[in-house]
């Protein structure tokens, strides 16, 4: 039905990557690093600010680099045109730590957007998912509402539901327990791992603080310090080791 | 001597930095239409939907204030015009001035000026807030072209109102004008409506059509080109407003100043009097 071919996300490269914000210092500095895949991986910094969200939205193509190379499956993203990437951004779901959901539109009609928009299901299909997303999660009463006119739980459930509507391959979630109860993160969690059963989700990169509940979930760290990425596997006492020889 | 050359580069820095961003108008007016005939997902539809919201809000909604404008201005013309005509015996002319007057510079000036107050500040807030929102970056998480599915339907619908309103503004201000002063002077209607039939000639509905659609278009792509320039913080919006409310009227009356010139130059040229 969607005109586009959803490729199969093998790997996310970056090669002597560079990034800054206007005529700032780098936060990001000549970067060579292979991110680790098929797991939950936990985004952490040593202190705030180090570039975990700037990370996560370079990684889902929202923020263009400003040297060097991002590359996913071998393509360099920089050299592809909206319409290019748009077949990998439908297999990449987002969720915004704060704000992302259009104003003017209900929390049904934002969830069912995008499925609509790319013809990912048909109409009924689509409305179906979202109800019973919504269900899921305790929402489904908010559904003809506005953003403005609900508590912000409810606006970041909507926002944290959206990218999983489509069982993309790769979810990449800013400080996903953000203003949650932990009952209601473990759901989320466990439709995750709904996903992860039937095949997708399969790379799901999460940026928090929230130990208690990184800690339930069996994950890799990707950690930032001092303008490089590093990782490690979960549960190694080893030092962090640097992925630098691609 | 340093002082005339600090001038000189004052003077050339304002240039290039004006130059500099009508380009880049320009090139966000390509890249919109652009990604809407290359977006293959972008049903009619879609675009049908943000179009006739653009187009009731842009043009529906702001017929009041332009029935009282053109009320008053096309009133005040047919008064001022035929009063000064009678008196020097050439009252057949009153349709060529109204013609001259209304249709050619009136109509689409003041309409455009209508459209910048009204519509340009709400798009560029909207767009603007949008970004400090974070709507923008979402729509291209999910794929969807903000340049498609919010800056294409705002140029078009923005396109068209304004080219109804200025049609709307000429009928109100020729025949609405003519009746609010009917008390004052006691022209003949069939007078009046053969005058104004004789006087309009083709090169003054393409001169209509080509300033109202230009205007219309440059006050949606500076808005949403504004908009769109918000970085973050939702204090930025305020400022954007502000510019492209400025800047679209600039735009709006070179852009009509020089239509005006160039059409009186062919015109000149025409009658070999240049």
């Amino acid at each position: 039905m969607s005109p586009f071919q959803i490729p199969e996300i093998k790997t996310m490269t970056f090669e002597q990557m560079t990034f800054r914000y206007d005529g700032g210092a780098p936060v990001f500095e000549n970067v060579d690093f292979k991110c680790p895949v098929n797991n939950f991986i936990w985004v952490k910094s040593a202190q705030m600010g180090a570039g975990r969200s700037t990370l996560l939205q370079i990684m889902a193509g929202l923020t263009p680099i400003s040297s060097g190379k991002y590359l996913i499956n071998d393509k360099n993203v920089a050299d592809m045109t909206f319409e290019e990437f748009i077949p990998y951004r439908l297999t990449m779901g987002y969720s915004f730590d704060y704000g992302g959901l259009l104003s003017n539109k209900t929390l049904f009609d934002n969830l069912i957007l995008p499925l609509l928009y790319h013809k990912l299901f048909s109409e009924e299909e689509a409305e179906r998912r979202v109800n019973m997303y919504m269900q899921e999660m305790g929402i489904l009463r908010y559904k003809d509402q506005r953003p403005s006119a609900v508590q912000g739980s409810v606006r970041k459930i909507t926002c944290l539901l959206r990218p999983i509507l489509s069982h993309p391959q790769v979810l990449l979630l800013d400080e996903p327990s953000l203003g949650l109860s932990q009952d209601l993160i473990l759901k989320y969690f466990d439709l995750i791992q709904d996903l992860r059963r039937q095949g997708s989700a399969k790379h799901v990169f999460v940026s928090t603080f929230d130990e208690k509940l990184m800690g339930m979930i069996e994950h890799q760290e990707l950690l930032i310090d001092r303008k490089q990425l590093f990782c490690e596997a979960s549960g190694t006492e080893s030092t962090l080791k640097k992925v630098g020889n691609l | 001597m340093q002082a005339v050359w600090a001038q000189i580069d004052g003077l050339g820095k304002i240039v290039t930095t004006n130059v500099a961003y009508t380009l880049r108008l320009f090139q966000m007016f390509y890249t919109s239409i652009r990604a809407t005939f290359f977006d293959q997902a972008q049903g009619l539809r879609t675009v049908f939907a943000v179009l006739s919201a653009q187009i009731y809000f842009t043009g529906w909604q702001a017929m009041p204030l332009i029935t009282v404008l053109a009320l008053a201005s096309g009133g005040v013309v047919i008064l001022q015009s035929s009063s000064n005509l009678t008196l020097f015996g050439g009252a057949q002319m009153i349709g060529n001035l109204l013609v001259v007057i209304v249709v050619r510079e009136l109509a689409p000036l003041l309409t455009a000026l209508v459209v910048v107050a009204r519509s340009g500040t709400a798009v560029a807030s909207e767009v603007g807030n949008m970004r400090a929102n974070r709507e923008i970056e979402a729509l291209e998480s999910m794929g969807i072209n903000p340049l498609s599915y919010i800056v294409f339907p705002r140029i078009l619908g923005g396109v068209i109102s304004v080219v109804c309103l200025a049609t709307y503004f000429v009928l109100i201000s020729l025949l609405g004008g003519f009746m609010l002063t009917k008390l004052i002077h006691d022209m003949p209607f069939n007078f009046y409506v053969d005058a104004l039939t004789r006087a309009v000639a083709p090169e003054d509905i393409w001169l209509f059509l080509l300033k109202n659609s230009f205007s219309g278009m440059i006050i949606f792509v500076v808005s949403c080109y504004q908009g769109l320039s918000v970085k973050r913080s939702p204090t930025e919006v305020p400022i954007v407003t502000t510019q492209a409310v400025v800047k679209s009227i600039i735009y709006v009356i070179v852009f009509n100043l020089s239509v005006t010139t160039l059409f009186y130059l062919h015109e000149l040229s025409r009658i070999g009097v240049i």
